[in-house]
């Protein structure tokens, strides 16, 4: 660690002396985001201010051949920003101020560090808001949702940041400066959105800022079954509605959300349904009427009369994953996705893998687009009892890749599910996305071990490969 | 062994003719692959030999981009035409790069549903509009073609077939190659495959369209109608002599009526079901540029075009705009519009100098993954932004 | 430690606590969090050490409990921070100067009678019209910020030991009368016990009543904390509701139960105080208006203090009572999830942190634009008035009680507002 000693201080120079933590306890509370499963204590941690400040920690760390990561408010569900033993984590919470927003442009510029939901907050009164809404938007960044193009319940209809990304300033692992934007060239913003911070770093982004709709209608319908749920989903879609969401919950995920944050969801239903239409009204008026009618099969449908019902209704949802807290001590979340159209089926299957194996798994998901995120519950304590649950999650990324669909549908790769992408990518896929990987970041310094299992050798390569990533060492990823 | 009798263990091949010639590269040989792996085996056989290549598809934008610097062998994808799947209940449709888009669009409407890109110029297939990037007015509401797709399937300079994406619209999993060739006029593979999200085809649709005073007044209409919860599908300016703004709403007919009638009552004019003649179509001219600046930067715009024979139409909303130039003055004009956004020279006529692209800040690093996808630089090379 | 344990697997690390934090909103680290500390204090219960750095990130919290509101997964962040203080002040010593501070701060808040007596210096220090400030910023910020959030000494009100309802009797309520909210506010405790006279209520004022152990529990001073508990338990033995009027207070006597938890000869009792423990706003809004509100042609900002709002889940209830008075209007303060900085005693140990979080918080009161501004905590009425002090500007303060009186008795806003 001689060589981190050395870099500390550089970093001091850079950052300042109170920007820079290597104190062991403190260190350790960096040792991982919002996926708990995987945890490496960061050799340093910096937490700048500036793009400048960023730019120059990574030319250290580069003259170094230190490895470096990026983390906003450690909210991934991936480990993306699973730091590493012997290299730096670079933290943009401090770099959270709001540029501007340009209402007349439909556009605001925001430092990464700044949380999503404050994004809308500084537009709505200009009547905008940003439209990218993951479930944890009240506390995750902005640079967090580039790295991981984060979708969010809505992005059925709006689509994902990387649809409301107009530019990023980015720290390349050159340590340059540089500003990706649609323009002439390749479309190296439309590359970098979504390449989960091993690509660069974004100090700057511009966001569309999207109108806010004239009216919102929300329902929410509960069915007997799971199945009865899944069919009015499907009838919706086939009468050319485009929701601006459609989620559903099973019973256990359900009975979750319900203690957490008491969110008075109909007693005894198998699932529920959320169905969200905004827009113009006299649009949202006729489509409304006609979802109404799709959820016949619902044996209670409530319509939210204000705010404060939607509000409530979206609480319970926007609450589950956490909210699973209430009724098992650990739970492993997946991500995956298949066609919308298989989705009785693929539960179906869900449901005998857990029986089979003798786990509980709750289910919440973006039914709209196919999105699940089954919760297989497990208690640590009891032997055995993660890898069932681990064994049962695999199988689950395995149904999703069976039915033609993806691994991951907003969550990200990260360390977590580096595994499965040879399962759903050929080696020459993952060969080939990597090219771009060996164009921005030739030595391999920048997030190394997240996403790809194998990095790809980018030839003669400046700079030198640096030590074992923790979870290669713990033989919970190979690298050859 | 010949060269052409190499390529054609690959695919249907023929010698090339002065007809073939993008911008005056007349192709030694003309291949047609009919399968992804004939494609595969035709650009591994390109690669061994050393063959520059030239992607092309219906050939309607051939004479867009720089003309290469050398074209040994034109790549005609119209025989990789098939629909490989169209999951109408998923809403995608995954198909060939040759498919002509105008084939895709009939079948598509046959299931109440569009791949909702405005194909400009008209004829256009698959590949050809996700190697130029292009998008028409809807991309207000719809976005453009990087957008819309989720999957690609592309051959390499080696000829190894490469996938990223899928087929669900909703997929995080690997690097975004897709929105990395769109746009990259064939420079970084030869696309053979592409997955899009569908839209449900609008059960009504109204055009408003209305006459501006000046640039100032038809940005005024156009910011009236943008910062309006109306929610048009396009916003789209054409001028100047007289400069005309017009919407087009799509839904549901009870909503359409109310909206279009609202959106007269902003801006003035007419509402009518088919659009203005301009509408969708590129404006004529010797120069053709793509320019991108802020929505409110339309009437700066107008005020750097060279008097008489220019022409401004596209995007009001989302500040993409085709703008047609006179040959003559069209470098300085370029220069002018660049004070204000990005202005890229799209197609003009042989022998007129200008700076087609003008600044692209991160030049260094578009080189660098030039290099790594086409390390021979063979693939339609120099026609791309800073000579790749 | 068998709760302890179960209490930090609770959590999740989802951060949704994050922006919740008064320190993590001004710092961005991850150790001056909830999930941070959360973190540092796991680490603690697997044997790690208690490093100086550790007992900083855990002196460094306000205790606003905001990240329990935020919490999906029903952390109860309370318990184990008041659980790692009383950790922290039994194994690690802290520094002479430290210590000093601490032991001189216990020795006269919780006791009504010495604040007093500090007031006659502080009134002669008043008169000499000194600025001393800039020298006792260099002295101690700690005795600076003492003396910035000093206020005006008022004059002592000795309330009776009983106040009869007016009208037709509706309940039988003790009051607790407080330390800082007696001696800096008499004149909220003489509101409160009005309107709860007028809105039908017997009001018992036991004499023998001295500090609720609220500062000294919420700073991890265990013993003291429940020395006081047991004589406010035995104070009140004798009625069935006991309004409070200071939020801090009410939420720590709705604690005891869990505090005397496992104390044989004193968890019944800790439990039954604690369940008969009300909010006045929340109690009047149980009981429901019955005196005539007079007008008040007011804009009001209202702040929520965390100790209502977040540690008894009371926000609606003040609200509405001050809603329901005809031509007030209610203004919602930006960001009120976010603590004032004062925190108990916080504004004493932590100047520094403490005035950044109370400029933030006078940014956001001054830009309601209100007339007024309603909170009911005496420690948010302090740091505020300092703050909004400091930015140069001036907007009236008042409990909601005092509000509530003034529209009941009919004052009028003129000279409700000039007596402020």
């Amino acid at each position: 660690m001689a060589r981190l000693d050395g870099l500390a201080g550089r970093l001091r120079e850079i950052v300042g002396a109170e920007s820079v933590i290597t104190d062991p306890a403190e260190l350790r509370t960096y040792d991982c985001d919002g996926l708990t499963y995987h945890r490496a204590t960061p050799g340093i941690v910096v937490l700048p201010d500036t793009a400048e400040q960023i730019a120059a920690i990574v030319r250290a760390c580069a003259a170094d051949g230190v490895p470096y990561v990026a983390r906003g408010s450690g909210t991934g569900l991936s480990g993306g920003a699973l730091p590493r033993t012997d290299g730096v984590l670079i933290v943009t919470s401090r770099m959270r101020r709001v540029l501007a927003v340009d209402a007349a442009n439909q556009r605001a510029i925001v430092e990464p560090g700044v949380i999503n939901l404050d994004v809308t907050r500084a537009a709505r009164p200009y009547g905008y808001y940003f439209a990218p809404d993951p479930s944890s938007q009240q506390v995750c960044s902005i640079g967090g949702n580039v790295a991981e193009n984060s979708g969010g319940a809505h992005c059925l209809k709006y689509g994902f940041t990387v649809n409301h990304v107009l530019a990023c300033e980015v720290v390349t692992p050159d340590g340059e400066i540089v500003e990706l934007a649609e323009g002439p060239g390749y479309d190296l913003l439309g590359a970098f959105v979504g390449s989960e911070g091993t690509l660069g770093i974004t100090t700057k982004v511009t966001v569309r800022l999207t109108r806010l709709p004239e009216t919102v209608q929300t329902l929410l319908a509960g069915f007997d079954t799971i199945e009865r749920a899944g069919e009015a989903v499907s009838a919706i879609i086939a009468a050319g509605v485009v929701p601006a969401a459609i989620e559903m919950m099973d019973a256990l995920s359900i009975e979750a959300a319900e203690a957490a944050v008491r969110c008075g969801y109909p007693p005894g239903a198998g699932a529920v349904l959320i169905v969200e239409l905004d827009g113009p009204a006299s649009e949202v008026d006729a489509q409304f009427a006609r979802v109404k009618e799709l959820c016949g099969e619902a044996f209670e449908i409530r319509v939210a009369a204000d705010d404060t019902e939607r509000g409530l209704i979206w609480r319970g949802r926007k609450s589950a994953f956490a909210a699973v807290g209430r009724i098992s001590p650990d739970y492993i979340v997946q991500d995956g996705v298949i066609p919308r159209t298989t989705l009785p089926e693929v539960l179906a299957r869900i449901d005998a893998l857990a029986r089979e194996h003798g786990v509980r798994v709750a289910n919440v998901f973006h039914a709209g687009d196919g999105n699940l995120h089954p919760l297989v519950l497990f208690d640590g304590a009891e032997p055995g009892a993660g890898e069932r649950a681990e064994e049962v999650s695999g199988r689950i990324i395995d149904l999703c890749i069976e039915h033609g669909g993806s691994i991951t549908g907003e969550h990200g790769v990260g360390i977590d599910k580096a595994k499965y992408m040879p399962r759903m990518f050929t080696d020459e896929d993952l060969d080939t996305m990597q090219m771009v990987r060996c164009a921005f970041d030739p030595a391999g310094l920048c997030n190394p071990g997240k996403v790809y299992p194998t990095p790809r050798l980018c030839g003669e390569v400046p700079g030198r490969r640096t030590g074992v990533h923790p979870l290669v060492e713990s033989g919970k990823a190979d690298l050859f | 062994m010949e060269v052409v009798d190499a390529l054609a263990k690959a695919c249907e091949v023929r010698p090339g003719e002065a007809g073939d010639a993008v911008q005056g590269a007349t192709p030694a040989y003309v291949a047609a692959p009919a399968a992804v792996a004939e494609a595969a085996a035709l650009m591994g056989t390109a690669a061994e030999h050393g063959l520059t290549v030239v992607p092309r598809g219906a050939g309607t934008k051939m004479h867009w981009g720089a003309p290469p610097d050398r074209c040994d062998l034109l790549v005609d994808t119209r025989r990789l035409g098939r629909i490989v799947e169209h999951a109408a209940g998923d809403l995608v449709v995954k198909t060939e790069a040759g498919l002509a888009l105008d084939d895709l669009r009939g079948v598509l409407a046959g299931a109440g549903q569009q791949l909702a890109l405005d194909l400009l110029p008209p004829g256009g297939t698959v590949g050809g509009v996700l190697a130029t990037g292009v998008a028409g007015p809807r991309r207000l509401l719809y976005g453009s073609a990087r957008d819309l797709l989720i999957g690609i399937t592309v051959v390499r300079a080696d000829g190894v077939v490469a996938h990223a994406g899928g087929k669900v619209v909703k997929n995080v999993a690997g690097y975004d190659l897709g929105k990395l060739f769109t746009g990259s006029y064939g420079t970084l593979g030869l696309i053979v495959e592409a997955a899009f999200r569908l839209h449900p085809l609008p059960r009504a649709a109204a055009y408003v369209s209305a006459t501006a005073a000046g640039p100032g007044q038809a940005l005024q209409m156009a910011q009236a109608l943008l910062h309006s919860t109306l929610v048009p599908a396009a916003i789209e300016v054409d001028g100047p002599g007289p400069i005309t703004v017009a919407a087009l709403f799509e839904g549901v007919p009870d909503g359409v009526a109310p909206r279009a009638e609202a959106a007269r009552s902003l801006i003035g004019g007419r509402i009518g079901d088919a659009p203005p003649g301009w509408w969708g179509r590129l404006p004529d001219g010797e120069v053709l540029a793509e320019v991108r600046a802020l929505p409110t930067a339309l009437p700066d715009l107008f005020a750097e075009l060279p008097d008489g024979r220019a022409r401004i139409r596209g995007s009001a909303g989302r500040g993409v705009w085709h703008v047609a130039l006179p040959a003559d003055g069209a470098g300085d004009a370029l220069t002018r519009l660049r004070r204000h956004g990005t202005a890229v020279a799209l197609a003009a006529p042989a022998g007129v100098r200008l700076d087609r692209w003008g600044p692209i800040p991160a030049l260094p690093l578009m080189r660098r993954v030039k290099d790594q996808f086409d390390p021979g630089h063979r693939l339609a090379p120099g026609r791309f932004a800073g000579g790749i | 430690m068998e709760e302890f344990r179960e209490l930090l697997d609770d959590c999740v690390h989802c951060g949704f606590c994050l922006p919740t934090c008064p320190t993590y909103v001004l710092w961005g680290e991850e150790m001056d969090s909830p999930r941070g500390r959360i973190h540092l204090m796991d680490q603690l219960e697997r044997g790690g050490p208690l490093t100086a750095s550790t007992v900083e990130h855990f002196d460094r919290c306000l205790g606003c409990m905001a990240c329990v509101t935020a919490c999906p997964s029903g952390v109860r962040y309370d318990r184990l921070i008041e659980m790692t203080r009383a950790r922290v002040e039994d194994d690690h010593p802290r520094s002479r100067g430290e210590r000093l501070l601490r032991e001189a701060i216990f020795a006269v808040f919780p006791y009504p009678r010495r604040l007093r007596a500090l007031r006659g210096p502080l009134r002669a220090y008043r008169r000499l019209n000194l600025d001393l400030a800039p020298l006792l910023e260099r002295l101690s910020p700690t005795l600076a910020a003492m003396e910035r959030l000093t206020p005006p000494p008022a004059r002592h009100v000795r309330l009776p030991e009983r106040v009869a309802a007016r009208g037709e009797r509706r309940a039988v309520v003790g009051m607790l009368t407080g330390c800082v909210q007696r001696e800096f506010f008499p004149g909220v405790n003489s509101a409160t016990a009005r309107v709860l006279a007028m809105e039908g209520c017997d009001v018992v004022i036991p004499k023998g009543q001295g500090c609720c152990g609220a500062l000294s529990l919420h700073t991890g001073r265990d013993e003291e904390a429940r020395a006081f508990a047991r004589a406010t338990i035995e104070a009140f033995a004798d009625v069935d509701v006991v309004v409070v009027n200071a939020a801090g207070c009410g939420s720590a006597m709705k604690d005891y139960g869990a505090v005397f938890a496992g104390d044989q000869e004193w968890a019944g009792r800790a439990a039954e105080l604690s369940a008969k423990t009300r909010d006045l706003a929340e109690f009047l809004a149980e009981l429901g208006p019955r005196a005539t509100r007079h007008p008040l042609e007011l804009a009001v900002a209202y702040h929520d203090a965390c100790h209502l709002a977040h540690a008894q889940g009371v926000r609606a209830q003040p609200r509405r009572l001050l809603g329901g008075i005809p031509g007030l209007e209610v203004r919602e303060v930006a960001d009120p999830e976010i603590c004032c900085g004062s925190a108990g005693v916080y504004n004493l140990l932590r100047p520094e942190a403490a005035g950044e979080l109370g400029e933030r918080k006078a940014r956001n009161v001054t830009a309601t634009g209100a007339d007024l501004l309603v909170a009911a905590n005496p420690g948010c009425t302090l740091q505020i008035t300092t703050a909004l002090h400091r930015r140069g500007e001036h907007i009236p303060v008042a409990h909601t009680a005092e509000v509530l009186d003034a529209s009941i008795r009919g004052i009028g806003k003129e000279s409700f507002i000039s007596r402020r």
